[in-house]
């Protein structure tokens, strides 16, 4: 029960790394340049980011919950958790402040707003891969 | 009568099933009880300061433990996926350390299953 508990935990993390991750880069396809999709794109994001800090939260608590302990990090391990919550912090706040004042920026703004996303994503998926092998 | 139920689709859930079962199924029982003892050094062992330490273990991580971490006062200083050898130590400064080794489970979560010796660094 214990490891389907962590699996479908991690299955939620999964998605939402790749949704925080893709859709940045999928607002830059011609596709997607009219405001109307990005204003979705920009909600999956939100909506990808929460999902990350609470499925992050969700590891922690399960091995609370069958342990009552926290997982052992390394010193790496720790700096790569440190990485990966600022990104989903700066993320969410950069998504937030889209929806906020986005209809009054530029187009450079909004095009500098969706890069940042994007290494925001990229940033916090390359922190997981340390995270999971230095932990 | 034809089935109402397309063959691929009861094919789907009973892999679902299978794969259910196999995941909520209760650890074997007859499974030893897991252990981790710190063969070397001895509780109390003078250690030398200027020599390459080796800490060596066996694990029996059990149902519910993957791999060991090691700590030395504390902080964990290696992650050893081998059930058993040795672990060389850096540098330990001179006093009183404590080296442990926790058999933890594949979210690195100690799952209450140690062995500690502590040493004297000399």
């Amino acid at each position: 029960m214990e490891n389907l508990v962590y699996a479908l935990v991690q299955l939620v993390h999964n998605f939402g790394a790749v949704a925080v991750t893709a859709a940045p880069f999928a607002a830059f396809s011609p596709a997607r340049l009219a405001p109307e999709s990005r204003r979705g794109l920009a909600r999956l994001v939100a909506a990808a980011w929460l999902v990350q800090i609470a499925s992050g939260i969700a590891f922690g608590a399960t091995s609370l919950h069958y342990y009552g302990v926290l997982p052992d990090l390394s010193r790496v391990a720790r700096a790569a958790l440190i990485v990966k919550v600022s990104c989903a912090l700066a993320g969410t706040a950069l998504v937030t402040l889209l929806f906020a004042r986005g209809a009054r920026w530029t187009e450079a703004a909004h095009g500098r707003a969706w890069r940042a996303l994007a290494a925001l994503g990229a940033t916090a998926l390359a922190g997981a891969a340390v995270l999971r092998w230095f932990s | 009568m034809p089935s109402l139920i397309p063959p691929s689709f009861a094919r789907a859930w009973a892999c679902g099933a299978a794969l259910a079962l196999v995941l909520l199924a209760p650890p074997d029982a007859a499974a030893a009880e897991p252990y981790v003892p710190i063969t070397s050094p001895a509780d109390g062992a003078p250690l030398d300061a200027m020599d390459q330490n080796r800490l060596v273990y066996e694990v029996d991580p059990g149902p519910r433990g993957d791999h060991v971490h090691v700590y030395v006062d504390g902080d964990e200083v290696g992650i050893l996926r081998q059930l058993k050898g040795s672990y060389t130590l850096e540098t330990l400064a001179p006093g009183s350390r404590e080296l442990c080794v926790k058999v933890v489970n594949k979210a690195h979560t100690p799952i209450g299953v140690q062995d500690c010796v502590q040493v004297r660094v000399e």
